[in-house]
């Protein structure tokens, strides 16, 4: 049905060939968001699992130390990294199942373009969550983490998380064990996310951090697995 | 200060390494020389001409006992 | 062109007569250089001799991942699943001395640091291409030998891998460091190995990379080997079926 709506948006008209992209471009997308609205309980699961985790770490470091702030960073990061794996973790399993990804890869759309959709709508998600966390840590730790610094910090991390992790779950359901291996292979790889969003995170708390560009990691990090991710996204859905 | 039982302890390990993935690709090899004469026995199987063949393997798919043995081998053969 | 193609195939074909002895050869002469010709280092004493195994192999790991990303290349252009075979031995060889190179590098750190472990930056990089690439075995194994899509997931994961190698070096060395510094590659007369040590070092290199690309030569004719046995075997049930 959704695949119907981006076949009809791309079908070529008399139209230049560069409006019929950006038609497809915005059904696509209208298609993932939809789509994400309509399983918003895979996410909300992710969303509740987050918040879990960070009321969890704020007691139980709460019982063996009196100032936890130089922990936050680290709470904070490995939380969006575990949340993401609940969250993207089925993101394309549905479509390729009932056979509307066979179904778009035919359609006239360059297939970046299918993978654009998914990365702003789980973007749009994954932020949602992590906002959230950001709120709610600043209500358990009694520390002001709604800054536009952090703000920034955590859409970069986000992006660069949804970007990458994308593009491993498009693994095929032939793959036994699909969703105990999205976070085995996604996670080595996003070590260089932990460390420039963890040492960042606590520059802009005035914690020890160290003094290395961290910001430029994550900004470094997060435009090279968009630019990866994009590049080899069609190679991935090839059949 | 030379520590002599750390470096026969790293040469050790660093032997029984090599040794313990030599063993088990020659495992792993092992395997599939079993598997290729399986499937050297199954395929024998499915090319004995005789419908005898195909009782001995007691084949579980025969609901109807009469026609399949005259029509198998020409399938096969129009396989081929 | 034509000459690297010819150069490439005898290569391929010294795979079986030039490369076990070879192998054996510089490997016992790694052995008697490493224990006997080296001289004793005067501040770590004997258990330095472990750098001539564990130097080699970490370049010998190198090596080998860079020859899976080469052949997931090669699965993706040409959707050759003999390129597969070839990258899933590299990897494993590639594991294989990953975990050397951790160990005899652990057993060197006790008695030198105090220490098995620390949280150093080669130490750290080093650890997570285990992960990476441990995980990359453990997803192929999941999968059937000669399922194509499986193996050009594989080979699309080795190729994100291999270069995020250079962002999680750049990560962990700005976060710490705790490793000797290379003291091998100096200017001449700023050499800071003495030349025996030199020597053994490079006999020790040749001796390990020629051992690696032995083993990946085997475990790659073994994959060809079981994929050509998966693809016998589904032929077989089709006709079984029919």
């Amino acid at each position: 049905m959704s695949a119907h709506d981006v076949l009809r948006a791309a079908t070529p008209h008399a139209e230049p060939r560069a409006g019929a992209t950006l038609g497809a471009t915005c059904a696509v997308l209208a298609k993932d968001l939809r789509l994400l609205w309509r399983r918003r309980a895979s996410w909300l699961a992710a969303a509740t699992f987050a918040t879990l985790s960070v009321l969890t770490y704020a007691f139980a470091f709460d019982l063996v130390t009196d100032d936890v702030r130089p922990l936050l960073p680290g709470v904070l990061w490995v939380t969006f990294l575990f949340a993401g794996v609940v969250a993207l973790g089925r993101a394309f399993a549905d479509e390729t199942e009932q056979g509307t990804l066979d179904a778009l890869l035919v359609a006239p759309v360059p297939r970046t373009t299918l993978y654009a959709g998914k990365l702003v709508a789980y973007f749009c998600a994954l932020l949602a969550i992590d906002v959230a966390m950001l709120a709610l840590a600043t209500v358990l730790f009694n520390v002001g983490l709604l800054t536009p610094q952090l703000l920034l910090l955590t859409a970069l991390g986000a992006a660069g998380y949804v970007s990458l992790t994308l593009l491993l779950g498009t693994l095929g359901s032939r793959v036994h064990a699909r969703e105990v291996l999205l976070p085995v292979l996604a996670l080595p790889l996003l070590m260089p996310l932990l460390i420039g969003g963890v040492r960042a995170t606590g520059a802009a708390l005035d914690l020890p951090h160290g003094d290395a560009p961290w910001l430029w990691l994550l900004v470094v990090f997060t435009f090279w697995s968009a630019a990866a991710s994009a590049l080899l996204f069609p190679l991935a859905v090839e059949r | 200060m030379d520590y002599l039982e750390y470096l026969f302890a790293g040469f050790a390990v660093f032997w029984a390494g090599l040794f313990g993935y030599l063993l088990w690709l020659q495992a792993r090899l092992r395997a599939l020389a079993r598997e290729l004469e399986r499937l050297e026995e199954r395929l024998a199987e499915a090319d004995a001409p005789v419908p005898e063949a195909s009782l001995a393997s007691g084949e579980p798919a025969r609901p109807t006992p009469a026609p399949p043995p005259r029509r198998a081998p020409t399938t096969e053969r129009g396989a081929e | 062109m034509n000459a690297a193609r010819a150069l490439l195939g005898a290569a391929h074909a010294a795979r079986w007569t030039a490369l076990p002895p070879l192998t054996g050869v510089a490997m016992l002469a790694l052995i008697v250089g490493a224990v006997i010709v080296a001289p004793r280092e005067a501040v770590e004493g004997e258990v330095q001799r472990l750098f001539y195994i564990h130097v080699p192999a970490a370049i010998a790991m190198y090596i080998a991942y860079g020859i899976t990303f080469v052949a997931s290349l090669v699965v993706l252009w040409r959707r050759d699943l003999r390129a597969d075979a070839v990258a899933r031995a590299a990897t494993s060889v590639g594991v294989l001395f990953t975990a050397l190179v951790l160990a005899t590098g652990a057993i060197w750190g006790q008695p030198i640091w105090g220490v098995w472990w620390a949280w150093d930056a080669r130490l750290t990089s080093t650890l997570v291409l285990l992960l990476l690439f441990g995980g990359y075995l453990l997803a192929r194994s999941l999968a059937d030998e000669h399922d194509e899509q499986a193996a050009r997931f594989a080979a699309i994961f080795a190729v994100v891998a291999f270069l995020d190698i250079p962002i999680i070096n750049m990560s962990v060395r700005w976060w710490r460091t705790l490793h000797p510094q290379p003291i091998v590659l100096r200017m001449p007369g700023d050499q800071a190995l003495p030349d025996a040590m030199l020597a053994v070092l490079a006999v020790g290199v040749v001796a390990v990379v020629l051992l690696a690309l032995w083993l990946v030569a085997l475990r790659a004719d073994t994959e060809q080997l079981a994929q050509r046995a998966a693809a016998l075997r589904a032929a077989v049930d089709r006709r079984e079926d029919a």
